[in-house]
């Protein structure tokens, strides 16, 4: 008899209208293990857990669990057959305690609220060696207890196989240590796990076997420790790639965009940036590390004059531009583009076309009340040749786009306009490896003609690579500027989380000031 | 069996089309089995409907004019709003906006039409109701870019207020209330006919109202303005993506106050055209346009010329019904209104058809567990 699996998958095949998202899959779990389900984005991963976790349903194919066949149809089939999923995007209710999350999905919680919901899930948190607060508001808590809170609510509901759905991308290194000690631990009480990442490193360290998929098509399973990463991202994308990111050398220029002492408030008015010193230079990219949330975004919106700053200075080539208007700060040609996590949130209107995308930042520089499409039209024709964008035609609504395409077409526009300094925040978010070297050769091309690049990530192994240095915030305060060929993962992580500050390394200088700063002359100015 | 419902890639127009027509066809079916239900024969009555009774009538030509009456400020309404909808800002007050330009244009019939030549008062009435709507529009918007309110609420509460402000002014018996009849012991409004009205011009018989004209210019004012022009850009990016709008430097704020603005000033222009046509105030005087004026914009997915031919079918609709309802006496006018709801839905309904297909997979998938 065959050996018999947590949960087999055979012959699955799932289409989206003309979409294939899965054909003919096949993957088995064993029982206790820990299997990486490794692909490129639209490879289909998370289609194929959905129907596992019973989201979707498969247009055929048959899955078993412990070897019978089973139907799964809705969350509660799923749940039933111990099957629990923890999402990328959390589902959790905000304004709801962490008992409060579980219990609502709780099959034995009946039509009121005990009071001793608090203490049977603390109770069960420890059993499985989690520290939770059974009484603390999901609002108030951070990203990685908001998972645990997550993981915690799949297990209660008594999964014994867990899927985790990219689970590592909101956290820093501690954390995912942490995380994967949880999971070794689970894997020894007898749970499977699937993990789903994109991250070849984690697949090696963690998983027992990997699976791979390819556009819709289930590739092979091996097991990790008979293979490497090259041979990973060979049959993830099809064909051999070089995975070093090119680091171009290039004359540093003088200081281009320099910010002094900057504080700024979020919307809620905390501090979001805390008296933030930093400054680059022509040809040079810096790199902002920090865990989500940590004020990369008020600053970049503060360089792009879209939010008011409470003080500090910022000179752009020896001149002021702190209270200047985003259109001005956009003639001076300092260009900001921010990916938010959807994607489409700011920088493109996704329902317009790329040619009116295109002009979204000069439309008004012609004259008379009308809107000239034509020069739009030939940009969004030179952009699209050039970036290699993929799209019917240059009328196309942006929203119809693949991520990777989106991507180009907003930074082909920002490199259009000339700028000479460039803020881009998460620009291969959400890409897969093909198009975000594409999206890195792009900013590279531009370092080269000496435009100084502010590079806002979230990979560190990526930032380590690309930049030339590394800026670490923490809590919207600079833990240190460090070199990106000399720093490591681990010294990065540790300042992410605020438990080492570099700042004060070189005593001789304040961390974040120019040798050769401009400030002086912008003094003289006035 | 099972169904699946799939996302459609692309809709060819045609398919479009065919589909729009036939929920169209289809509700005529559904509103046949009703009138067969009452007795009537469904075939001569759509007949007297669409004709608008005009076959074998001696004074077809008034009947024609009478409908253009109801289609101008269902156009200039829809037009209107379909402006602020574009920046998605709902502005569901077009029958508070549309009141108040009334009033204005009413109030300066009265005040200025023995004084002044007429075309002028004509001007001034188009004018001031433009400018009452519009501030009324711009009040809810400026406090919806001041403090954040809700649009929603307000443009709709704003609809009872000028209401009411209407029913005070027709009924309140004073001096100062030159809005109504001096002659009446009983309140009611006064008419201004004799004063002032919009010329016709005259082919033949038939008179066209100047008004037609107008709204057809302002149609396509209103189509290259919102195609063509920096500002109609501006819209389309506000409504598409704030974020995105303030990045790109707009002057958000501006936009929405500007954009709402035009948004009410077109239906209070509406307003101006009808009482300067009716020549008298009443407190149906919107014949709810502002209302239909939503389901005509949506109908006609914001898009300019669909607005004109939405606008005509339901026009056909709702003077058709009263002209059908001369004959056919067991069938009351608000049929239309019956027809009208069950177009709506079924072309809500091939709307999603147009963007989904509807699978069914043979494969039987045996249930377990």
């Amino acid at each position: 008899m065959a050996e018999e699996y947590a949960v087999e998958l055979r012959g699955i095949t799932k289409t989206f209208g003309p979409v294939v998202a899965n054909h003919n899959v096949n993957l088995n779990l064993r029982k206790g293990e820990i299997l990486s389900l490794l692909g490129e984005n639209g490879s289909g991963k998370t289609t194929l857990m959905n129907m596992l976790s019973g989201i979707y349903t498969p247009d055929s194919g048959t899955i078993l669990v412990d070897g019978k066949p089973v139907t799964i149809s809705s969350p509660q089939d799923a749940k039933r057959l111990g099957i629990g999923m923890v999402h990328q995007h959390f589902k959790l209710v905000d304004v709801f305690s962490a008992a409060d999350n579980i219990w609502m999905g709780a099959q034995e919680a009946g039509f009121v609220l005990k009071k001793d919901r608090y203490q049977k899930i603390e109770e069960m948190a420890k059993k499985f060696g989690f520290d939770l607060d059974p009484h603390k508001q999901v609002c108030n808590m951070a990203v990685s207890e908001k998972q645990t809170l997550e993981i915690i609510k799949v297990l209660y509901y008594g999964a014994k196989v867990i899927i985790l759905d990219e689970p590592t991308a909101v956290l820093t290194v501690q954390e995912i240590d942490k995380l994967f000690g949880v999971l070794r631990r689970m894997k020894e009480q007898g749970h499977s796990i699937i993990i789903i990442t994109h991250k070849l490193n984690e697949v090696m360290d963690i998983s027992d076997r990997v699976a791979i998929l390819r556009k819709g098509e289930y590739i092979t399973t091996v097991d990790t420790k008979d293979t490497n990463e090259q041979e990973l991202t060979e049959w993830m994308v099809g064909h051999k790639i070089d995975l070093n990111i090119e680091r171009p050398k290039v004359e540093k220029l003088s200081p281009l965009l320099e910010i002094r002492d900057l504080t700024i408030r979020s919307d809620e008015g905390n501090v979001a940036i805390d008296h933030v010193s930093f400054y680059i230079r022509g040809g040079e990219m810096l790199g902002v590390a920090g865990i989500a949330g940590c004020g990369q975004k008020e600053l970049c919106e503060a360089i792009a004059g879209l939010r008011p700053i409470e003080s500090g200075k910022m000179i752009h080539k020896g001149e002021n531009i702190v209270g200047l208007s985003p259109k001005e700060i956009l003639a001076k040609g300092i260009s900001m583009s921010f990916i938010p996590e959807d994607r489409l949130g700011m920088g493109l209107a996704p329902s317009m076309s790329i040619t009116d995308n295109m002009i979204l930042k000069n439309y008004n520089d012609t004259k008379g009340p009308f809107v000239d499409r034509k020069a739009g039209r030939e940009d969004a024709q030179r952009v699209i040749d050039e970036l290699g964008v993929v799209t019917p035609s240059t009328e196309t609504p942006v929203r119809r786009l693949s991520g990777g395409n989106v991507q180009k077409v907003l930074l082909g526009r920002e490199i259009k306009a000339g700028p000479n300094v460039i803020v881009t925040a998460y620009p291969v978010r959400g890409l897969d490896i093909n198009s975000s070297y594409a999206i890195y050769n792009i900013l590279n091309q531009q370092k080269k003609s000496g435009v100084g690049i502010l590079f806002v990530g979230e990979d560190l192994d990526v930032m380590m690579a690309l930049c030339d240095k590394i800026l670490v915030l923490c809590h919207g305060k600079v833990m240190g500027v460090v070199h990106a060929h000399k720093t490591t993962k681990e010294e990065l992580g540790l300042m992410m989380t605020g438990s080492l500050d570099l700042t004060h390394k070189y005593a001789d200088k304040p961390a974040g000031y120019a040798a050769d700063s401009l400030f002086d002359q912008e003094e003289e100015g006035k | 069996m099972r169904i699946h419902v799939v996302k459609r890639e692309d809709c060819p127009l045609w398919k479009k089309i065919l589909l729009y027509v036939g929920a169209v066809a289809l509700a005529l079916v559904l509103g046949g089995l009703v009138l067969l239900a009452m007795g009537v024969n469904p075939l001569e009555y759509y007949s007297k409907m669409f004709t608008m009774g005009m076959i074998g009538n001696k004074i077809a030509y008034k009947a024609v004019e009478n409908y253009l009456k109801i289609l101008v400020p269902l156009i200039l309404t829809a037009l209107g709003l379909s402006l602020a909808f574009k920046m998605r800002f709902w502005n569901i007050g077009g029958e508070g906006q549309f009141i108040v330009g009334a009033i204005a244009a009413t109030a300066v019939a009265f005040l200025t039409g023995e004084a002044l030549p007429q075309p002028l008062v004509l001007v001034l009435m188009c004018v001031a109701a433009m400018a009452a709507a519009g501030l009324l529009g711009v009040f809810v918007a400026a406090l919806k870019v001041r403090f954040g309110t809700n649009e929603t609420l307000l443009t709709l509460m704003l609809n009872y207020i000028a209401l009411y402000v209407l029913t005070f002014l027709g009924e309140t018996k004073g001096d100062w209330n030159f809005f109504l009849n001096p002659q009446s012991a009983r309140p009611t409004f006064g008419s201004f006919a004799s004063l002032v009205s919009f010329p016709k011009i005259m082919l033949g018989k038939f008179g066209l109202n100047i008004c037609v004209l107008l709204t057809i210019v302002i149609g396509v004012l209103v189509y290259v303005y919102l195609k063509r022009t920096k500002q109609g850009y501006e819209i389309a990016v506000v409504g598409d993506s704030m974020g995105t709008a303030r990045y790109a430097g707009m002057k958000v704020n501006t936009i929405v106050l500007r954009t709402v603005f035009f948004s009410a000033c077109l239906i209070g222009l509406a307003a101006a055209f009808k009482v300067g046509t009716a020549g008298i105030l009443s407190t149906s005087i919107t014949d709810d346009v502002g209302w239909t004026g939503i389901i005509v914009a949506w109908l006609a997915q914001l898009n300019t010329v669909g607005i004109f031919l939405v606008s005509a079918l339901i026009g056909v609709l709702q003077f058709g019904s009263t002209a059908a309802a001369a004959t056919f006496s067991a069938v009351d006018s608000s049929f239309a209104d019956m027809l009208q709801g069950v177009i709506l839905f079924l072309v809500l309904a091939a709307d999603f058809f147009t963007r989904f297909r509807v699978v069914i997979t043979k494969k039987e998938v045996e249930r377990h567990g």
